[in-house]
């Protein structure tokens, strides 16, 4: 499935985004930019409560306001959604409980946006107070109430595996230590606001949504269901997408909503949600705790592990149950480790939902499982590189937990860090407060198991050539500015020997376009990918049997390059690609389309072992990461002075597109390491803008050296796995790592913002002081 | 954030003309709008009417002379950064303007508006959906300070960076009103109450801002959690001057720490003597002692405290260098 040819025109070079010029030039029209003329405005109300009994929702004067052409309420909508089947258990619009403070619970639509805040004053809800619980802790209390009734204790979801003998391997390890690590609430802080705007035809019972999504395909699914429409009723188109993270890997209510009020009001509704709206509806990484007990021998190797994982997910299930088996599944993948113990706990508690977010489930565990790995390794007098040399796994091989690994290029990620970082002639010889920390991770390329089993592909595309020599490449595949869309014209182009700008790309509208099951767990490069190279293949062949007519040779001996086709050995000019065309839509009768598709294989598709399809995937990408830091213990900031990364990408088809996605995720993480945090009081969101909830500022950005390894994978397209979420989890650690390296104080608890290491620091000085008295006492 | 209320705005041309526009009941001054716009989106505050003091001439330029800088009301924070009568001898005035947001706001902002700054809170700047959730507050609505509930008054902290080095410098302020113009010391414009920190007459507004000539060598640093954007948890301006080895003039100004920026008191204790390290503990603890960060951000009440004397410390230290041959 790799190659073709060993010599490559189109992948591999760096190439700007083929959507790219509109961007730049503020022409592209994002869903809140659509012409929306004689569209109503939409508004919604939002509880003021964490978490209450719905006794009445009085929408009377609301309805009677001039200029009001809908309300609807959960009344409106008795069907639950969600993205997993098993945990569906989330209204669009509350009925009879709300659980977190700013959940809908109305919506109107006005001509108006003055009209619509109106209406929304007019709206009586009255309820009955029930017990709320903001923490983990408080919502796994034996006398807490339960969030949802066939939930007891609050868990979503409990995980216990077990993998090798950890009992064992403790025993015969050489260090064994066990910390507790704490990461707070992270959001994806995605700058294009929710925005959906809907357009209802009541003569025809046709439904169109325009939406900020990742997932065109879920939300037609949900949509359907909600609203009880046959899927053909609907369509579902995605514009430019101003980033997505994971925010938008789900339906997201205001999608529904928007739908609700379009089809009550009989016509076209567009909703637009504030940047604190945004926030609400939320769908970030989890407040997490783990809990990291690991074995290792005197030389660095790893005997064991046992972690314990508590996740406050908010009040509804959405991806929690994904999540939670995530943090336990990819501790495997990256080392070697003969035992693996894991519990997890996915709790609700009356805070807006979390979800998927950019190194799903995986970050918080890796982070501790990276600091710890470094504290061992200081104890042990090991050079950290040397401790992640002595745990290297070897492709292919496949883990305990039933994970395939057919490429692995950390080992040459570790080399070019450590030696472009000049790690050893520079560490410990920085001066003070400053200092070096290093550390690894890895991601999925796609979850090999889909989510809705339909015993389809996991990907389709197709491509169409007509009369006028344009190719069309019809993919249902979401471009959420990551750069799907040049991707997989750089392939065709590659496979069909074409220019670039011969293919164009018609993505995701469900009219048009194949259905494809979303931009999500870095899956699009690798299958999409495939599927765009299986189907180009199918209309290159097309083409050569033409080509073989028309040059009197046999097929097998032509090739296209550079838009001519050419038997081998032949000193003839060949023939240009108008020609070939022209002659392969005569030979065909017409308009030419050929699909192509991918499909992993079920060996690939996870252990057997319950909840042991998340985590499998194709290809897992690798990374290993420096960073220099310098520490002002007078002020408690900590400036990163510079990043060198490395990451096994497989291949890069596109080396610009490639760095852009790095350098975004160790910034990403970056973020969350130092700053950026999700906080509430009493359950109202206090974080919710962007001076409150702080990622970092271009001032705050250290210059990003990296490095790409290809390692062919081959089952990757050209070689290719994900590229954008691999490098995001190492920086957490190696951040304190390095904080370590530069002030010798280990900062367990993130993100270490400034009044955190201040705080740490003055603990630290208090504790010596008391050592020393009783030191001295003694 | 929300939609903006409806309002006129009156662009009056003259001090006359403001003034007796500012005697309309409901209305507001407004000059680059980048912290009033933002509070009336969330619905604090509904003016019927904004007058925009930025056409008047008297409100702009800057101008040094024998008896020191004058600084329009209206000039613009980028505009006061990079003004050689202000970035050469005033050097803490210019990095406190270089400190403010982002250079959008820079090129919005005024001298003024960074002056009249309006109070902030975890509490207050919120959208109204938001405060109605949160039943309100003492500053807007409600009757109940969240920050310190058993309290009886507002604890919103004042966010300008400028009031820092012009505290410290001597400036006064030049105010236009209905009563004709007067003049006085920068700190008396403020009140230790987040609520009310402002003290101006209704119908008031600032017209001038007066630096003495010949400063003391003077420096500012602001405590923030990112490089840019952020408020000032903690603004310190340090004006120090030295004879020989030993400290004879002394001014420390701080901001964001109170509902008003203010002049640390007893500084004279410290006159007389070299910046050693111990100089700079007891300059520290009198920070400390002066300073009454509250629960208004996000960033720990006691950290704001701690980095308020770290940073006085050390910029009387960096003075105290510079000014040792």
């Amino acid at each position: 499935m790799s190659t073709i040819r060993n010599v490559r025109d189109v992948v591999g070079v760096p190439t700007p985004l083929i959507d790219g010029i509109e961007k730049v030039k503020g022409q592209a029209q994002y869903t809140a930019d659509l012409p929306a003329q004689g569209a109503l405005v939409g508004r919604i109300l939002r509880s003021p409560h964490a978490h209450a009994r719905i006794l009445r929702i009085d929408t009377a004067a609301a309805r009677a306001l001039p200029g009001v052409r809908a309300v609807v309420t959960g009344a409106d909508c008795a069907t639950t959604y969600g993205v997993l089947p098993i945990a569906m258990n989330e209204y669009p619009l509350a009925r009879d409980v709300v659980r977190y403070r700013g959940e809908p619970v109305a919506a109107v639509a006005a001509i108006d946006a003055a009209t619509a805040a109106r209406a929304l004053r007019l709206i009586r809800l009255e309820v009955e107070h029930l017990p709320a619980y903001f923490t983990a802790d408080a919502a796994r209390a034996p006398d807490a109430v339960a969030l949802h009734d066939n939930k007891p204790g609050n868990i979503e979801r409990a995980v216990h595996h077990r993998f090798g003998n950890v009992e064992e391997g403790f025993a015969r390890a050489d260090l064994v230590r066990e910390q507790v690590y704490r990461c707070g609430e992270v959001a994806h802080a995605q700058m294009e606001l929710n925005a959906a705007l809907v357009d209802y035809d009541p003569a025809r019972d046709h439904l169109t949504i325009w939406s900020t999504t990742q997932v065109p395909y879920y939300v037609h699914l949900m949509l359907a269901r909600c609203l009880d429409m046959d899927m053909s009723r609907i369509r579902v188109i995605k514009p430019f997408v101003g980033g997505g993270f994971g925010a938008r890997v789900e339906v997201l209510n205001f999608e529904i909503i928007a739908a609700l009020l379009a089809r009550a009001a009989g016509g076209k509704v567009a909703l637009r949600l504030s940047r604190e709206e945004t926030f609400l509806t939320h769908r970030g990484r989890p407040e997490t705790e783990t809990r990291l007990k690991l074995g290792m021998t005197r030389a660095g190797k790893l005997t064991a592990c046992a972690c314990e994982v508590v996740q406050r997910g908010g009040a509804y299930a959405g991806y929690g149950v994904v999540t939670i088996l995530y943090a336990g599944a990819l501790l495997q993948g990256l080392y070697d480790i003969p035992a693996i113990a894991y519990d997890g706990y996915r709790v609700y508690a009356n805070l807006p939902p979390c979800g998927a977010m950019r190194g799903h489930g995986s970050v918080d565990v890796r982070f501790a499982f990276e600091a710890l790995l470094d504290r061992m390794a200081a104890e042990a007098g090991l050079d950290p590189f040397a401790v992640r040399r002595a745990n290297l796994l070897a492709a292919p091989t496949q883990t305990q937990n039933g994970l395939r690994i057919e490429s692995y290029g950390l080992d040459e990620c570790l080399d070019w860090v450590e030696r472009a970082s000049g790690w050893r002639d520079r560490r410990g010889k920085l001066g003070t407060g400053r200092g070096l920390g290093m550390a690894c991770s890895h991601y999925v390329s796609g979850a090999a198991k889909p989510i809705h089993w339909t015993g389809e592909p996991h990907a389709v595309v197709q491509l169409r050539l007509d009369f006028d020599g344009g190719i069309t490449l019809l993919t249902g595949a979401a471009d959420i500015g990551q750069g799907s869309s040049t991707l997989m014209a750089q392939a065709a182009a590659e496979i069909l020997g074409v220019q670039l700008d011969r293919i164009r790309v018609v993505a995701a509208d469900s009219m048009l376009t194949p259905k494809d099951n979303g931009s999500y767990s870095s899956r699009v490069t690798f299958m999409v990918g495939n599927a765009t190279i299986d189907a180009a293949r199918e209309l290159r062949a097309r083409l050569v049997a033409a080509a073989a007519e028309q040059l009197g040779a046999p097929a097998e001996t032509i090739d296209c390059r550079h838009e001519t086709f050419q038997a081998a050995g032949s000193d003839s000019p060949g023939l240009g690609f108008g020609e070939v065309a022209r002659a392969a839509l005569a030979r065909e009768g017409g308009a030419i389309t050929v699909k192509g598709s991918f499909t992993c294989p079920i060996e690939f598709q996870g252990g057997k072992h319950k909840g042991g399809a998340v985590g499998a995937t194709m290809g897992f990408s690798y990374a290993a990461q420096v960073v220099e830091v310098a520490v002002d213990i007078d002020t408690g900031m900590v400036a990163v002075e510079k990043v060198w990364v490395a990451q096994d990408c497989g291949f890069a088809i596109n080396p610009l597109a490639v760095e852009g996605q790095i350098q975004g995720a160790v910034w990403m993480g970056m973020g969350q390491a130092m700053g950026e945090e999700t906080r509430y009081e009493n359950g109202l969101a206090v974080h919710a803008s962007l001076l409150d909830y702080r990622v970092p500022t271009i001032l705050d950005s250290p210059p990003i050296v990296l490095h790409i390894v290809e390692s062919l994978d081959p089952n990757g397209p050209f070689g290719a796995k994900e590229a954008s979420e691999g490098a995001l989890a190492g920086f957490l650690p190696a951040l304190t790592n390095a904080i370590a390296d530069a002030i010798g104080l280990r900062v367990d608890d993130l993100p270490v913002t400034p009044d955190r290491l201040l705080e740490a620091l003055a603990k630290r000085r208090r504790e010596r002081r008391l050592a020393a008295s009783l030191a001295e006492v003694a | 954030m929300d939609g903006l209320p409806e309002f006129r705005v009156l662009t009056p041309r003259s001090v006359a003309a403001a003034v007796a526009a500012g005697a309309r009941p409901g209305s507001r001054f407004v000059a680059g709008g980048t912290d009033l716009m933002a509070n009336l989106r969330h619905g604090i505050g509904e003016p019927g009417t904004l007058i925009d003091l930025r056409d008047i001439p008297e409100l702009h330029g800057i101008a040094a002379g024998p008896l020191g800088l004058s600084l329009g009301a209206a000039v613009r924070l980028a505009e006061l950064a990079e003004h050689p009568a202000v970035a050469g001898p005033y050097p803490a005035l210019a990095a406190a303007a270089l400190a403010v947001g982002g250079p959008a706001h820079r090129e919005a902002g005024t001298i003024g508006g960074n002056l009249c700054l309006d109070t902030r809170c975890l509490f207050y700047n919120r959208s109204a959906w938001w405060r109605e959730a949160n039943g309100y507050c003492m500053k807007h609505r409600g009757d109940i300070c969240h920050v310190a509930p058993t309290g009886k008054r507002c604890h919103a902290a004042f966010s300008g960076d400028l009031a820092a080095p012009l505290l410290a410098h001597g400036a006064e302020v030049e105010i236009a009103g209905p009563h004709g113009l007067r003049r006085q010391p920068l700190g008396d414009l403020y009140a230790e109450d987040g609520a009310a920190h402002l003290l101006l007459a209704p119908g008031e507004f600032l017209l001038r801002v007066l630096v003495p000539p010949d400063p003391w060598p003077a420096a500012y640093a602001k405590a923030r959690a990112r490089g840019a954007i952020d408020f000032p948890l903690a603004g310190v301006a340090v004006a120090l001057r030295l004879e020989g080895t030993g400290v004879t003039g002394l001014r420390v100004a701080l901001t964001g720490t109170n509902s008003r920026p203010f002049l640390l008191a007893g500084t004279d204790a410290l006159l007389g003597a070299p910046v050693d390290a111990g100089w700079r503990e007891r300059l520290g603890k009198l920070v400390q002692k002066q300073v009454s960060p509250m629960r208004t951000t996000l960033l720990a009440a006691q950290y704001r405290r701690r980095v308020a004397a770290a940073l006085a410390e050390r910029l009387a230290g960096h003075l105290a260098d510079a000014a040792t041959p």
